[in-house]
């Protein structure tokens, strides 16, 4: 299963949250109205702005997905090796 | 098949770029007012900040159409559609034949009916690069007017607030979104605008702009004030000609079902221009933000491709002036409810306020209670009735959950 980095840069969040409506299992809205990263809907500690989890192909897609789905691409992905699978640079 | 998209916004991008993964076979035609490729209108606030640069703000490469056999025309505008023969006449000359067409096209800002070097409009890339110039010619602590009281009216309160432009707003009615907001939550946004240091002018008329070769001033219903730049958010308009002439239906948008057909046969609508049925909220809406945008471009495809599916999506919009944040969910159209109740009060720090429709939360605004967000989208999603527990929802201090 490949294992990923999932950051949200929250200067850049503007609370959208098409993340949200695209990969629930993955995004929360916080209070500050900004997109925080779950691990798969379960919150092992605090809610947080990166996590790095391992995900199934098929769940790496959606996560993608909700990514993609930023106006503001405020959604960053990292492969193991750190390199940045999205936004592509 | 060829399927031809009028419109290379979001909408129309998407609906292209989902076409080709449907079906690759399918020749896919994207017909683009703008000569650039797809970038985000959203992110156009972050680049005047310089949080991003100007090449952030694309989403595609000029080169992606090409990869992804999408045959891209950009700079082109379509002048007319015949729809017994099938084909729409294009602005070089050409006429185009469709086995499916999806009109895209989105908006056209509304503008006042005059114009001066300081005036400024914010809906695109090169309305943005105007405005940047004369941000730049404009020092710190020069007036500013903001005309308007919707969302692109915050976007230009918090970038005249981000270069020390002391603000005035106007706008025609008491408050922000006069038609949607009850008096009390549009004294909230009023109270912490003027709280921020912004002059706030309801009831108040733009008549004229002054200045020779500059803009120095602005005469209003209510005075004369001093302007050296002057923002204007009047909303959008769609651009109808062509689409009403050929016998498309349309009302308030492009009239279309929960598939986005029209009323004529291969004739599709998406996006901001389209006011669609939403099983939702059992009701025809209009939903302009990105989102939606990306949610109509797949669901269209798929109705084009034979996997049909209607769409689901509770749609929300999000902004933020000076501080409070104010999130729209679902169907806001006040005179749809049967009845709107408030969770909070103008003193409080922040209102949410809640639109039912046959005992159903069918949409609600949040005006700096963001925590409500969650749980209120649930609900309308889920068509909760909560018509019964109303007194404990309209207490601010009760959660919600």
């Amino acid at each position: 299963m490949p294992k990923i980095t999932v950051k949200v840069d929250v200067d850049l969040c503007i609370g959208a949250a098409s993340c949200v409506t695209i990969a629930p299992e993955t995004f929360q809205m916080n209070n500050e109205n900004k997109a925080e990263v779950l691990d798969r809907g379960l919150i092992p500690d605090t809610p947080s702005y990166e996590r790095t989890m391992e995900v199934t192909d098929s769940e790496l897609a959606t996560i993608m997905m909700g990514a993609e789905s930023c106006p503001t691409l405020a959604v960053f992905i990292f492969d193991e090796e750190g390199k940045q699978l999205f936004p592509e640079e | 098949m060829r399927v031809v998209i009028v419109g290379g916004g979001v909408a129309g991008t998407t609906a292209a770029e989902e076409l080709k993964k449907q079906d690759p076979s399918l020749e896919v035609v994207l017909i683009s007012e703008e000569p650039l490729a797809l970038y985000s209108r959203v992110l156009l606030p972050h680049y005047i900040k310089g949080k991003v640069p100007r090449e952030r703000v694309f989403l595609k490469k000029e080169s992606w159409y090409e990869e992804n056999n999408i045959e891209w025309l950009p700079g082109i505008s379509v002048t007319s559609l015949d729809p017994d023969n099938a084909f729409v006449s294009l602005s070089d000359g050409r006429e185009l034949p469709y086995d499916r067409l999806i009109i895209a096209t989105g908006g056209d800002v509304r503008h006042l009916p005059f114009d001066l070097r300081g005036v400024s409009y914010f809906r695109n890339l090169d309305d943005t690069e105007h405005m940047l110039q004369l941000l730049n010619e404009t020092p710190s602590g020069s007036p500013a007017v903001v005309y308007g009281g919707g969302f692109i009216a915050c976007e230009y309160i918090n970038l005249f607030a981000y270069r020390s432009l002391p603000t005035t707003i106007c706008f025609r009615g008491k408050h922000f979104w006069n038609s949607v907001l009850s008096n009390e939550s549009g004294e909230l946004i009023n109270n912490h605008l003027k709280k921020n240091g912004v002059t706030v002018l309801p009831d108040t008329v733009l008549e004229k702009v002054l200045g020779e070769k500059e803009l120095t001033g602005v005469i209003t219903s209510n005075g004369e004030l001093p302007a050296k730049i002057l923002g204007v958010g009047m909303g959008i308009e769609l651009d109808r000609s062509w689409i009403e002439k050929a016998g498309v239906e349309c009302n308030r948008g492009i009239k279309t079902n929960e598939f986005f057909e029209t009323n004529l046969p291969n004739i599709y609508a998406i996006g901001d221009a389209v006011e669609f049925y939403d099983p939702t909220v059992e009701r025809s809406i209009q939903a302009g933000n990105w989102l939606s945008a990306i949610v109509h471009g797949r669901t269209v495809a798929k109705t084009i491709t034979g996997n049909r599916e209607e769409i689901k999506l509770v749609s929300s919009y999000s902004t933020n002036a000076l501080g409070l944040e104010m999130i729209f969910i679902g169907d806001t159209n006040r005179e749809a409810a049967d009845k709107v109740v408030l969770r909070g009060k103008t003193e409080d720090t922040g209102i949410t306020e809640l639109f039912i429709r046959s005992g159903c939360l069918v949409g609600a605004v949040l005006l700096g209670r963001n925590s409500d967000r969650a749980p209120l989208t649930k609900w309308i999603q889920s068509k909760e009735q909560i018509e019964s527990h109303l007194d404990r929802i309209q207490n601010p201090n009760e959660p919600l959950v």
